[in-house]
Order: structure tokens, then sequence, then C-alpha cells
């Protein structure tokens, strides 16, 4: 049966069709990577109106081909210009500008293609042996614990927003608020249309998602007139071949910071809302503080090439793994793939693979293919990388608005679809002025139905409320979530040399200790016991080296 | 305006849309049958955000104004040279433009009505001597005329065609 459904997987990855649409998808991907001012979110919510007409496989594998290539293209402009291509590659900048201004762009380049290639290969990897594993576990949920999931992952985003974890709720709130206008879906009675039928339908969720990612940055892009008409970059030498042999050989000398930093990415990518931003950053910090050397850092080293760019690629893998396991998206761009299944009407869940074998196994080896075609990619793209620097960011601009409209439209063939992505243009560019973070309201969106969903179910079944937090994964969900409201606040207390902040982790693996408990089983109760011993430990040491001071 | 009026203002803004989405809730038919009211859910978000707004402006009234970094600092000095419009310039053009683009969709289509938003879209943003004109409607023509005949042939969606396209 799993050779038959691979063999199903390999027949529609591995047909003509689909690998040209891959390849266009990469090169696509690379190049909107390379171009600063362009996210590969936005990149990818593009992509997204011309996968509507391909088979349900075909749009996934290439929306993940442009998310692929998207990861890597951030570091030829980063190396080359001093100018990440996307918030994923900043770190990649901090040492690989250096060392092609010492004379070694190639090298650099080399270095950056094949970490992320190396990062990739490894978050496939782990993709394919950790999604089957972790859905087995998310069949064991049941309403209440979906809904609690849902929650936990938009607090765990709007936590990210860091000191405006008020703004990141209530952007998560919006979010899901938005998903309630128009008819529900339970009993079809209509909410806050306030006598307009259009409104019935609700807002579609991609033309939301383009509005609020795409539309808004393209305004801030083309805020500053100077800027926009300058060209997307004044400098860099771009005339450089990619050193590939040597770039291997010195990846595989350090291959402890790529396999770090890969470990990094993919955690960071299962995380709901973190993303390769963070990524690269934390990867970059942590192979510094691991070498030898750290005061090279930011000469031009190796490492500092290595970490962010292995990291960055590593972290789809890992933002996948939940989306695919529990359909739950890990960040903003698997939220948008989640957004391509669910239009061909295909719903991610824990039963996902075991129902849709043949798709599921056709994402993973698209996600393993696309690796393999951003190497053999890279060089031609870094050709084509020559002409877009000189485009001017207004007539980018311009176009990819006049691109998104039609879009839109041939979403569902109505033009409310594109004043939808004119009115939510204007939300988030308002938002975005106003310091609110976007991805707690995306994730909202795209997690609101879900979440009322569960929410009906689980009233359907019983209307007492005590199984949310008595239900073992929802108590878990609800502790972690609780535990990730407070961790802004925790570390503003922890520089300010706050006390408490160290039982911090000892508090959080007591608390997750008793759901463990309550699950039962054979391998929980033990973990819950190791949690609780561990927290012991750390409160030991703790008082230990209070009283040595 | 400083950091925190605004605060405050977003705040209060929210608290008022707050405020009248829950008077809307109650608009919601309720159904005969045994299902979760239609209304729950919303009151629930809606609960969450007249707490989290109530929050954010104790937040912001609380924290005071903020002294400016020296980037914010930038930006003022921009805006007080160049004035509301002039600064937000470029949006409003986007915008204003996209509206009428939308407006005009029933009578210039979506092909027309593209190649007219693009063009002068260009224009207002790229600047209008002859040659970036020329530039521009070459652009225009090329992009949306080519998207425009991606979807309608390869992708066989149909576009809006409209009154003036669709009278041939």
């Amino acid at each position: 049966m799993f050779a038959e459904n691979l063999l199903g997987a390999f027949a529609e990855i591995g047909n003509v069709k689909t690998l040209v649409y891959m390849t266009i998808g990469v090169a696509a991907g690379l190049l909107a990577g390379s171009i600063p001012g362009f996210t590969i979110a936005m990149a990818v919510v593009l992509t997204l109106p011309f996968t509507f007409s391909m088979e349900a496989s075909q749009g996934a594998a290439t929306m993940i081909s442009v998310l692929v290539g998207g990861l890597s293209g951030g570091l030829m402009a980063g190396i080359l210009t001093g100018i990440p291509g996307t918030p994923s590659s900043v770190a990649t900048t901090f040492d690989g500008f250096p060392m092609a201004r010492k004379g070694e762009p190639g090298f650099a380049l080399g270095l950056g293609v094949w970490s992320s290639f190396f990062g990739g290969m490894f978050s496939a990897v782990m993709l394919v042996l950790f999604a089957p594993q972790l859905a087995r576990v998310g069949l064991e949920f049941q309403p209440w614990d979906f809904f609690m999931l849902v929650m936990f992952a938009l607090t765990v985003t709007a936590s990210l927003a860091g000191k405006n974890l008020v703004k990141g709720l209530l952007a998560g709130a919006l979010g899901l608020f938005v998903k309630t206008i128009g008819e529900d879906d339970a009993a079809g009675m209509a909410r806050f249309n306030f006598g307009n039928d259009e409104l019935l339908g609700g807002f579609d969720f991609i033309a939301v998602l383009i509005g609020l990612f795409a539309f808004s940055q393209l305004l801030s892009d083309v805020r500053d007139p100077d800027k926009a008409r300058r060209s997307l970059s004044m400098s860099g030498n771009v005339r450089v071949r990619i050193e590939h042999l040597r770039a291997i050989k010195a990846i595989i000398k350090r291959w402890p910071t790529l396999i770090r930093s890969s470990f990094i990415g993919m955690f960071v990518g299962i995380l709901p809302g973190a993303g390769g931003s963070i990524a690269n950053i934390l990867a970059y910090d942590q192979a510094k503080k691991a070498s030898s050397k750290p005061e090279e850092f930011g000469t031009g080293v190796p490492e500092g090439v290595i970490a962010p760019e292995s990291s960055n690629n590593a972290v789809e893998g890992g933002a996948l793994t939940p989306l695919m396991a529990l359909g739950i998206p890990g960040d903003v761009t698997a939220a948008i793939l989640l957004g391509a299944l669910l239009m061909h009407d295909v719903v991610p869940s824990p039963s996902f693979i075991a129902e849709e074998p043949v798709l599921a196994y056709s994402i993973f080896i698209a996600f393993f293919c696309a690796n393999f075609i951003m190497i053999a990619l890279q060089s031609v793209v870094l050709r084509v990388f020559v002409l877009v620097t000189r485009i001017r960011m207004y007539m980018l601009a311009s176009v990819i608005l006049g691109f998104a409209s039609i879009g839109v439209f041939a979403l569902n063939n109505i033009t409310f679809d594109i004043w939808t992505l004119l009115w939510f243009g204007i939300i988030g560019f308002a938002m975005r002025q106003f310091g609110f973070p976007l991805a707690p309201m995306i994730l909202g969106v795209v997690l609101g139905d879900i979440a009322e969903l569960n929410l009906s179910r689980a009233m359907a079944i019983d209307e007492s409320l005590h199984h949310f937090v008595t239900r073992p994964w929802a108590l878990f969900f609800l502790i972690v979530a609780l535990f990730s409201a407070a961790f802004p606040y925790f570390q503003s207390q922890r520089s300010a040399g706050a006390k408490w902040t160290s039982y911090y982790a000892p508090a959080l693996l007591a608390a997750v200790s008793l759901p463990l408990t309550m699950m039962g089983g054979g391998v929980r109760p033990v973990l819950a016991v190791l949690c609780v011993v561990l927290a012991g430990y750390l409160v030991y040491r703790l008082r230990r080296s209070a009283t040595s001071t | 305006m400083s950091r925190i009026n605004k605060d405050v203002i977003v705040a209060l803004c929210m608290l008022l849309a707050c405020g009248i989405f829950i008077a809307a809730s109650f608009q919601i038919r309720e159904p005969n049958y045994g299902v979760l009211s239609p209304a729950t859910w919303p009151r629930v978000i809606l609960g969450a955000m007249t707490f989290l707004s109530l929050l954010y402006l104790f937040q912001s009234i609380r924290a005071g104004a903020p002294e400016p970094t020296e980037a914010e600092l930038v930006l003022m000095e921009e805006r007080k040279r160049a004035g509301f419009f002039g600064y937000w310039r470029n949006v409003i053009a986007c915008f204003v433009l996209f509206f009428f683009y939308l407006l005009s969709m029933p009578w210039l289509g979506m092909l027309l009505g593209g190649l007219a938003f693009v063009f002068l879209l260009l224009n207002v943003l790229g600047g209008w001597s002859p040659k970036q004109v020329a530039l521009h409607a070459l652009i225009s023509i090329c992009t949306v005329g080519g998207m425009w005949a991606l979807f309608t042939f390869g992708l066989e969606v149909t576009l809006p065609p409209g009154e003036i396209i669709g009278r041939f």
C-alpha cells in the first residue's frame, strides 16, 4: 500500500507538466526572494490564483517550489549587495557581504546555495519522519482539543510581537472576527452583513490575504517617492561564478554548524507564527556562541553564512509538519498553502495523510524536488538577477497591483473579491503604520472557521465548558498558551534582573507534567515524571547558586 | 501627532467598532433547532477584542508619549516638510486609482480598466516625461495584456469584458 501510494505520488510530481510548473515556481521564488522589499509570503500569495486551475498536487507543488526558491533567493541580494532580499536572509549579509567584498563572492554564494540545499533536505527528511507520527497523536484530538490548539497557535503568534503582545492578540482576534462575517456554516444565518447581499458569502480569505500582505506591502514600498523611483539595487558586483565544489567541502568540514542550524530552523518552523526571519538570526547567534573565534564573525567567516542559510530553509519543513499532521499552519506561508489546499477542497487534518496518501506524499516529494531544482537554477537566475535589480520599485508595484486584481477576480469570478482586496489592503497598510503585526491576523483569518467549527462540535456533544480545562490535550495547549502569552513579560523582566524569571522554565515543566500524566499510556506519564524531575533539578540548582552567593 | 495620541485614538476607534458589532450581533437571527447560536462565537471574539482594546487604551495612556527614535524623528521632519498630502501622495494615488479602476470595471472591463490603471499609476508614481510615458505605455500593454491573455486563453477564466468591449 505504501509503495503504491508513493509510486502514485511520484507519478503526480514526476510528470513533465508538474516539473515545468515547479521549475517556473522555483525561478519565480528565487527572483522574488532576491528583490528587497518583496517578501516570500507575498510571492507565494500571488502565486495562489495561478494554481486555481491546476490539480491539487500540482498546485501545492508549485507553491512549495515558490517557497523553496524564495527562501534561497534572499541570499543573492544579501551577499552581492548587502541588502537582504527577505527578512529570512538578514543574518546572511553579516558575513556573506564582507566575504563578497573581500573578493570571494562566488564562494559566499556557493556556501549560501549549498547550505540552503542541505538545510532544506534536512527538514524534508524530518517532515517525512515526523508528520505521520504527529498525525497519529492528532487523531486523539477531540473538538475541545482542536479549539484550544487554535487558541494556542494564535497566542504564540501574538507573543512573537514581543512588547506589542496586546496588539498581536488584537490582530489575531480581528482575524477570527473577519471570518465570522457572512452566513454561518452551521445554521446559514446572516451575520454582520448590514443588509448587503454580497457580504452574505463572507470575505474570500485568499483575497483577504493578498490585500493584507501584498497590497499593503507594496504601498509601504512606494510611500517614499524617491525610493520608489530608485532601482531595486544600485550596487553590487554580480559577474560571479558560484564555487560549488569548494563550498560543499567547506560545509562538510563545518557539519556541526549545519546540523545545529537546521535543527534550530526546524524547531522554529514548527512553532506557529515563527518563521525564517527569527530562525536565521537565532542560528547565527548560536553559531557565534559555539565558535572558538566569535570575534571573527562579521568579517566574512563561512559559519556566518552556513548557519542562517541552512536554518531559514529548514524552517519550511518545520512549518509544514503541523500543517500536514494537524491542519494547523506553522507560519504565514504554510497558512497560504493551507488556503491553496482548501481551494481544491482538500482539508488537512490528522487523518489527512491516511486518507489522502498520494497527495500527502506528493507534497513530501515536491519539497525534495524543489530543493534540487533550486540548486540547478541558482546559476541561471543569478544572471537574471542583474536585470531584476535594474527595475524600479514603482514599476514593480504598479504591475503587481494590476496582476493581483486579475488573480483575485479569477478565484471566484466576482468583482466583490477585488473590493475585498482593496479594503483589506487599506486595513493592512493602516495596521503596519500603527505597529500591529499582520501574522496573527492572517492566522486568525485562516483558523477562524476551524475554531468555530470545533467550538460548535464541542457544544453539540456537551454544553459544559469544563472539558476545555479537564481534557488532557486541551489543558496542555491552555498551559502552553498561557506561558507563551507571559513570555514577552518574562523576557522584559529577565533583562531587568527579576528573580522570579529563573523559575519560569521549572514552572512550565511542572505545569505540563499534569496533562501529560492525565493522558495515560506508557510513554507520556514517564515524560511527565521526567519533566517534574527536571523542574526539581533546575529549582535545586537555583537554590544552591543562591545560597553559595 | 505623538505616538501616544495615535495609540489612544486607535484604541478608542477599536472600542467604538466593538460596540457597533456587539450591537449588530443582537440582530443575528436565532435558529429554532439545536445548534450553537450563530451569535455566540462572534460575541466571544468581540468580548475578547473589547477587553484587549481597553487594555490597549489603558497601556497607551499610562505609557505616556515615548521619546521618538532617530528614524521616527527623520520621518516626522519629512512629514512636516512635505505636508500630509505630500507625504502620503503615492499611497493615496494607489488607493484612489485602484478605487476608480474598480468603479469603472462595469464599463471598461478588466482589460481596458487594467491597462488604464497600471498606465496611470506608473505615470503618477514615476513621472510624466514623454520618454517615461512611452515606456509606461509599453509596460502596461505588455504586462496587463499578457496577464489578460494568460487568464483568458491559458486558464480559460472569463474576465469582465465591460460594456465597451462587450459590444463587439
